[in-house]
C-alpha cells in the first residue's frame, strides 16, 4: 500500500460535495460527509465510466451512465446494474491537506 | 372532439382486436411531457413527497439522456411523445368486485377473449384500463397466506416501507432514456409480494390494455418473491388498431431471493403503431431460479429485453423468447444473464419469424464476472425467414472475465423449408396452412410452456397472421 | 468532396489561427519533406483534411466500446522517414534474416524497416511473367494508372474512418503486388515490416491486385524488437481479386513490446474469386484489427481464419464484416484465440446478406480460450440478414482447456504450463490446417510455437 498523497485542501470541498482528484496515477473522488471524507475510485463498478460525472444526493452518488448508485460511505452498490462495490481508499486530514491513500 | 369519445364499427374480421370501446376518462392530463403534468400526477395519487421528488428528478434525467442510437428506429418517436397523454384515469377508485365493473369494460374483456371460467377460477386479476388497475381481486385463501397483489399505487399506500426498500432498486432511473421516463410518469402496474415459503398454484394475472388514442401507457410493476417460494405471473396485452402511433414504455422489477422459483410470462400484442420500450428485470438470489417467457407477436417497434442478474450461488436465469414480425414491425428483442456468482447457469432460447418486410432482431448480453466460477451459459437463436423481403439480424454480446465458466452462443438462420411444405401440401394442406404449421412447430418449444389457454390463443393469433401469406 | 469544403470553409472563419493547432503542424512538417506525385499528394492531404474533422473514437462509439483509443494522439509520435536506400541481404536486420534464411521458398521479398523499403527481390521468371512487385513510392512514380484505380478504392464504414485516414495521410512504406490476368504464382511473396525506432509512428500499406484467372500467396510479417517507447503501427491492406482469381493472405504480427498496432484490411472478391486470409497476433502491446470481406460477385468465396496468443497484459481486439453483396457466395470465418495472465481480447463480427443476396451460405464461429483468472474475452458475432434464401450461422464460445487433458499430459511429465500451451496448439491446429501452402504453415506454426514456448 502506497503512501498518503494530498489531493485538496480543507475547504475546497463542499459540505455534501465532491472533488474530483488524480492519486498516485488513480482517478478518485473525495466526498464531504458530515464533516468526514471519504475517497473512491473515480469507476463505476458496470461500465468503468467516470462517477465523477455523475451526481450526489444524500450519501448516494449516480452514475450518469446507466444510473447506478452508491453509498459514497463505502462504496456499496444501492441498485442494479451495478453488482460490485467500488474501491474504497483511506483518507485523512493532515493539518489543512486531505490525504489519500491509493 | 375529444378522439376518445369515437364509437367503432370496424370490421372485426379485419383485426381481432380492433376495436374501441366508448368510456368516460375522470381525469385527463394535457397532452405532451411537462413538469406540469408530473406534477399533476403525483398530487392526482395524493403521493408522498419524496415520490414527486422521485418523478421531478427523473424527468431531468430522461431529459438529460439522449435517444438510444442503436435497437430501432426511434425517429418519429419524438413527435409522438409531444402528442401523447401521459396520464390517463377512468375511475377514481378500485374496483371491488366484478359487478361493479362498468359493462364497457367487461365488454372490452369479452372481446379480448378472456374466458368466462376463467375470471371466476382466477384468484387475482389485476385488469389495466387505460392508466390504471380499474379491476382487483384476490381470492381470500390467499390472502390468509399473506400474498399481497395489489395495484402499484396501493402497494406504495398500504405498504410504503417495504415499496420503498425495493423500489427502483432493480432498474434505477437512469438506467436508460425510458426508465427514466416511466419513472417520472409512471401510472398502474402491479405490486406483488409473495411471503415465505409460500407456493401459488395458480398465476396472478394481469390484463390490460391501451385505449385511448395517443395515450400513453407507462405501467410498473414491483414483484418481490421471499424464500423459498414458488409463483407465476402473467402480463398480457393487446390494443386496437389506430393510425397515429402510440406509446408503451413499462418498468418491471422483480427481486426473487433465496430459493425461490419464479416465472414471468408476457405476450404482448399491441397494435402495429405502438412503440413498445420495456426495461424488464430480475435480480435472482441463492439457488433461486427465475424464468421469463417473453412473447412479442405486435407493437410497431419493440424494444425489450428481460434480463437476470444472478447475484447469489447457483442462481438460474432462463429466458425464452418468441418474436414475430410482420410488414412494417420490428421486434428488437431478446435477453441479458449476468453471472456475478459461483456455479450460476442460464439459457436463453430465442426463435424469431420475419414476414414481409417484417425485421427481428436478437440483442442479448451474457456477462460474467470475475469470481463466478463454475458459472455455465448457453444462448440459441434460430430465425426464421419467410420472405426475400424480410429480414433478421442478431447482435449477442459476451463478455466474460472468469476463465473457470463456460459459454456458449449459437444462432441459425434459414428460410421457411420449400422440402416441409412440399409434403404437407400434398398431404391436403393449402400453402397458407402448410405455412402456418411450419411457423407453429417452429414456436413449438415455447408455445408449450405457456399455460394451455395462452398457447391456444397464441396458435390463434399465428393462423391470423398467417392469413394471406401466400401470394 | 462539396460537404468537406463547405465545412472547411467555416472552421477557418471560426478559427482564425488553424495553422496554429499542433496536430496540423506536425502533419505539415511531415508532409512537406515529401517528394511525391500530385496525385499522391492530393489525396493524402485530403486524407489528413478528413482525419483532422474527426474526433477520436471513444468507448461511447460502440464499435469502440472494449478498446480506449481516446487518449491517443497521433501527434505524440515521431513520423518516420519514409527515404529509402536500399541494402545487400547481409545488412537486413538479423531477425529478418533468420526468417528468410530458415524457411519456405519464396517468389519475392520485401522489406520495410520503420518507413522505408530496404530490400526487394523478385523471381526472374515471376517478373518475366509481368508480375509486380515494387513499393508504392515507386509505383506512383512509374504506373501512377495502377494505384489511381486501386489505392484506397473501398468504401471506409465510419468506425475506421479515424484511423484510415490517418494511416492514409501519414503512409510512409509499403508495397504493390499485381498478378496479370492468367498468372498463377507457386510460391509466396514474402514481405517485412522491421520496426525499431522508438516512439515513431510507422504507416505501412499493402495493396494486392489479382487480375482475372491468376493466384498468388502473399505474407506480411511485422517484427520488433522490445521497445521501450510506446510505439504506434499503422497497417493498411487492400486486396483486390478479379473474376476467377485465387488469393491467400498471411498477416503475421509478431512485434516486441511497447507497440499499438492498428490495422484495417479490405478484401474484394469479384465473381468466382477465392480468397483466403489468415491473421495471426502474438505481438504488441494493443493490437486493433478490421478486416472486412465484400463479396461483390456471384460464386466468390471469402475464407477468413485468424489465431492469437495473448499474454502480459495484452489487449487484442478483431472486428470483421462477412458482407454478401451478390448471390450464390460464401463465407466462412474461423477465429480463435488463447488468453493468460491479464491478457483482454475482443471479437465482433458481422455477416451482412444484402437484400438479392439469395442462396448465400455464410458462417462464422469464433472459440476462446482463457487459461488465467485474470483473462477476460468478450465476443459479438453478429447477423444482419436481408435476403430468405439463405444458410446462416454463427457459434461463439468462451472457455478453459480440460482438466482431463491436463491430467493426461502431466501424467506423461510435462509441467503444467507446458500441458497447458500444448493444449492451445492442439486447439489451434484446427485453423492452422486450413493453410494449405506446407511452407507458410510451418512458419506461422512455428512463430506461435515460439510465442507459446513449447
Amino acid at each position: 500500500m502506497g503512501d498518503f498523497i494530498t489531493v485538496a485542501a480543507v475547504g475546497e470541498i463542499p459540505a455534501g460535495g465532491m472533488k474530483a482528484v488524480s492519486a498516485g496515477g488513480e482517478s478518485v473522488i473525495v466526498v464531504e460527509q458530515d464533516g468526514e471524507y471519504f475517497a473512491l475510485q473515480d469507476r463505476c463498478s458496470h461500465e468503468e465510466f467516470p462517477l465523477s460525472e455523475g451526481e450526489l444526493e444524500d450519501g448516494e452518488i449516480t452514475c450518469i451512465l446507466h444510473g447506478a448508485r452508491f453509498d459514497v460511505r463505502s462504496g456499496t452498490p444501492k441498485s442494479l446494474p451495478a453488482i460490485l462495490p467500488v474501491k474504497k481508499y483511506d483518507v485523512r486530514v493532515e493539518g489543512d491537506e486531505i490525504q489519500v491513500r491509493v | 372532439m375529444p378522439e376518445n369519445e369515437t364509437v367503432t364499427d370496424i370490421g372485426l374480421d379485419e383485426y381481432k382486436y380492433h376495436f374501441i370501446t366508448e368510456d368516460k376518462p375522470v381525469f385527463k392530463a394535457q397532452p405532451g411531457l411537462s413538469e406540469e403534468i408530473v406534477r399533476q400526477i403525483s398530487a392526482h395519487k395524493d403521493e408522498p413527497e419524496w415520490m414527486l421528488e422521485f418523478r421531478l428528478k427523473a424527468l431531468k434525467t430522461f431529459y438529460a439522456k439522449p435517444m438510444p442510437d442503436w435497437g430501432g428506429d426511434l425517429a418519429t418517436l419524438e413527435e409522438t411523445l409531444d402528442e401523447i397523454y401521459f396520464y390517463l384515469k377512468p375511475q377514481d377508485h378500485m374496483e371491488r368486485s366484478w359487478d361493479d365493473v362498468p359493462e364497457e369494460i367487461k365488454d372490452t374483456f369479452e372481446r379480448l377473449g378472456i374466458p368466462e371460467a376463467e375470471r371466476k377460477m382466477l384468484a387475482g386479476v389485476g385488469a389495466q384500463f387505460e392508466s390504471e388497475m380499474v379491476y382487483h381481486s384476490l381470492k381470500e385463501q390467499w390472502e390468509e397466506l399473506g400474498v399481497i397483489f395489489e395495484s402499484i399505487e396501493d402497494g406504495l399506500r398500504l405498504y410504503p416501507e417495504l415499496f420503498k426498500e425495493y423500489f427502483s432498486t432493480i432498474v434505477p432511473i437512469g438506467d436508460n432514456k425510458f426508465s427514466a421516463l416511466n419513472s417520472a410518469v409512471w401510472s398502474g402496474g402491479s405490486f406483488v409480494y409473495i411471503p415465505k415459503g409460500v407456493t401459488v398454484d395458480i398465476p396472478l394475472q394481469a390484463y390490460f390494455r391501451v385505449n385511448a388514442e395517443r395515450m400513453g401507457q407507462f405501467e410498473r410493476t414491483l414483484i418481490i418473491v421471499d424464500e423459498g417460494s414458488q409463483a407465476h405471473y402473467i402480463e398480457g396485452c393487446t390494443a386496437p388498431v389506430y393510425t397515429t402511433e402510440s406509446f408503451h414504455s413499462g418498468v418491471i422489477e422483480i427481486i426473487v431471493k433465496k430459493d425461490e422459483r419464479f416465472r414471468y410470462t408476457t405476450i404482448q400484442n399491441w397494435s402495429h403503431n405502438m412503440y413498445n420500450l420495456v426495461t424488464q428485470r430480475a435480480m435472482v438470489h441463492e439457488g433461486a431460479k427465475m424464468e421469463w417467457l417473453d412473447g412479442n407477436l405486435g407493437s410497431k417497434l419493440t424494444m425489450k429485453y428481460p434480463s437476470c442478474y444472478l447475484v447469489g450461488e447457483g442462481a438460474h436465469g432462463s429466458i425464452l423468447s418468441i418474436a414475430y414480425a410482420t410488414d412494417g414491425q420490428h421486434q428488437d428483442t431478446g435477453g441479458k444473464v449476468v453471472h456475478a456468482a459461483p456455479h450460476t447457469t442460464s439459457q436463453i432460447t430465442s426463435k424469431s419469424i420475419s414476414r414481409g418486410s417484417g425485421r427481428s432482431s436478437y440483442r442479448g448480453l451474457c456477462k460474467v464476472y470475475e469470481g463466478a466460477v463454475g458459472s455455465r451459459s448457453n444462448v440459441e437463436c434460430d430465425a426464421l425467414l419467410l420472405n426475400e423481403t424480410s429480414r433478421t439480424d442478431t447482435y449477442p454480446y459476451i463478455e466474460i472475465d472468469e476463465n473457470m465458466s463456460s459459454i456458449g452462443h449459437e444462432a441459425t438462420v434459414s428460410k421457411i423449408g420449400e422440402e416441409q411444405l412440399f409434403y404437407l401440401m400434398s398431404r391436403g394442406l393449402s400453402e397458407e396452412e402448410a405455412m402456418a404449421m411450419v411457423v407453429r412447430g417452429f414456436i413449438e418449444p415455447i408455445a408449450k410452456e405457456l399455460p394451455l389457454e395462452y398457447a391456444i390463443e397464441l396458435n390463434r393469433l399465428i393462423e391470423l397472421e398467417m392469413e394471406g401469406s401466400v401470394g | 468532396m462539396e460537404g468537406t469544403t463547405t465545412i472547411d470553409a467555416s472552421a477557418q472563419r471560426n478559427a482564425p489561427a488553424a495553422d496554429a493547432n499542433p496536430a496540423d503542424e506536425w502533419f505539415e512538417r511531415f508532409a512537406n519533406g515529401l517528394d511525391e506525385p500530385d496525385f499522391l499528394v492530393a489525396r493524402r492531404r485530403a486524407a489528413w483534411a478528413r482525419c483532422a474533422q474527426l474526433p477520436m473514437p471513444t468507448r461511447k462509439t460502440e464499435e469502440w466500446r472494449y478498446t480506449d483509443v481516446s487518449q491517443f494522439t497521433p501527434e505524440s509520435f515521431e513520423p518516420v522517414s519514409p527515404k529509402s536506400e536500399m541494402v545487400a541481404f547481409e545488412d537486413l536486420p538479423q531477425a529478418v534474416r533468420d526468417v528468410i534464411e530458415h524457411s519456405h521458398e519464396r517468389a519475392g521479398i520485401f522489406v520495410q524497416r520503420n518507413g522505408a523499403a530496404i530490400h526487394m527481390r523478385l523471381d526472374a521468371d515471376v517478373e518475366a511473367r509481368g508480375v509486380v512487385l515494387a513499393p508504392i513510392s515507386d509505383v506512383a512514380k512509374e504506373r501512377p494508372e495502377l494505384l489511381e484505380k486501386y489505392l484506397y478504392g473501398d468504401d471506409v464504414t465510419e468506425m475506421e474512418e479515424k484511423f484510415w485516414t490517418l494511416h492514409a495521410a501519414m503512409l510512409t512504406g509499403g508495397y504493390l503486388l499485381h498478378v496479370p490476368e492468367n498468372t498463377r504464382i507457386e510460391h509466396p511473396v514474402h514481405a517485412f515490416r522491421y520496426v525499431d525506432c522508438p516512439g515513431s509512428l510507422v504507416s505501412t500499406h499493402t495493396l494486392i491486385v489479382a487480375e482475372p484467372g491468376s493466384e498468388i500467396t502473399c505474407i506480411d510479417e511485422y517484427i520488433s524488437p522490445d521497445l521501450e517507447e510506446t510505439t504506434t503501427s499503422l497497417a493498411g491492406v487492400e486486396i483486390v481479386g478479379e473474376a476467377g482469381a485465387d488469393v491467400h493472405y498471411v498477416s503475421l504480427q509478431r512485434y516486441g513490446k511497447g507497440i499499438q498496432h492498428f490495422s484495417i484490411q479490405h478484401v474484394t472478391a469479384d465473381r468466382d474469386t477465392r480468397i483466403n486470409g489468415f491473421n495471426v497476433t502474438l505481438g504488441g502491446d494493443l493490437t486493433r484489427s478490421d478486416v472486412s470481406s465484400r463479396l461483390t460477385g456471384p460464386g466468390a468465396e471469402g475464407i477468413m481464419l485468424a489465431l492469437w496468443f495473448g499474454d502480459r497484459d495484452q489487449h487484442i481486439d478483431h472486428h470483421t464484416l462477412q458482407e454478401h453483396a451478390a448471390p450464390h457466395a460464401h463465407s466462412d470465418l474461423l477465429y480463435k484465440g488463447a488468453l493468460t495472465d491479464s491478457a483482454r481480447s475482443v471479437f465482433r463480427g458481422l455477416i451482412r446478406v444484402m437484400p438479392g443476396a439469395q442462396l448465400t451460405d455464410a458462417y462464422q464461429t469464433n472459440r476462446n480460450l482463457l487459461l488465467s483468472e485474470d483473462a477476460s474475452a468478450t465476443a459479438l458475432p453478429n447477423l444482419e440478414i436481408e435476403a430468405d434464401d439463405v444458410r446462416c450461422s454463427h457459434g461463439a464460445t468462451i472457455g478453459q482447456v480440460e482438466e482431463r487433458q491436463m491430467f493426461y499430459l502431466m501424467s506423461r511429465g510435462v509441467t503444467r504450463q507446458q500441458a497447458e500451451r500444448l493444449l492451445v496448439l492442439g486447439f489451434f491446429d484446427e485453423v492452422l490446417a486450413k493453410l494449405t501452402l506446407e511452407g507458410v504453415r510451418t512458419r506461422v506454426r512455428a512463430a506461435i510455437a515460439r510465442k507459446l514456448g513449447v
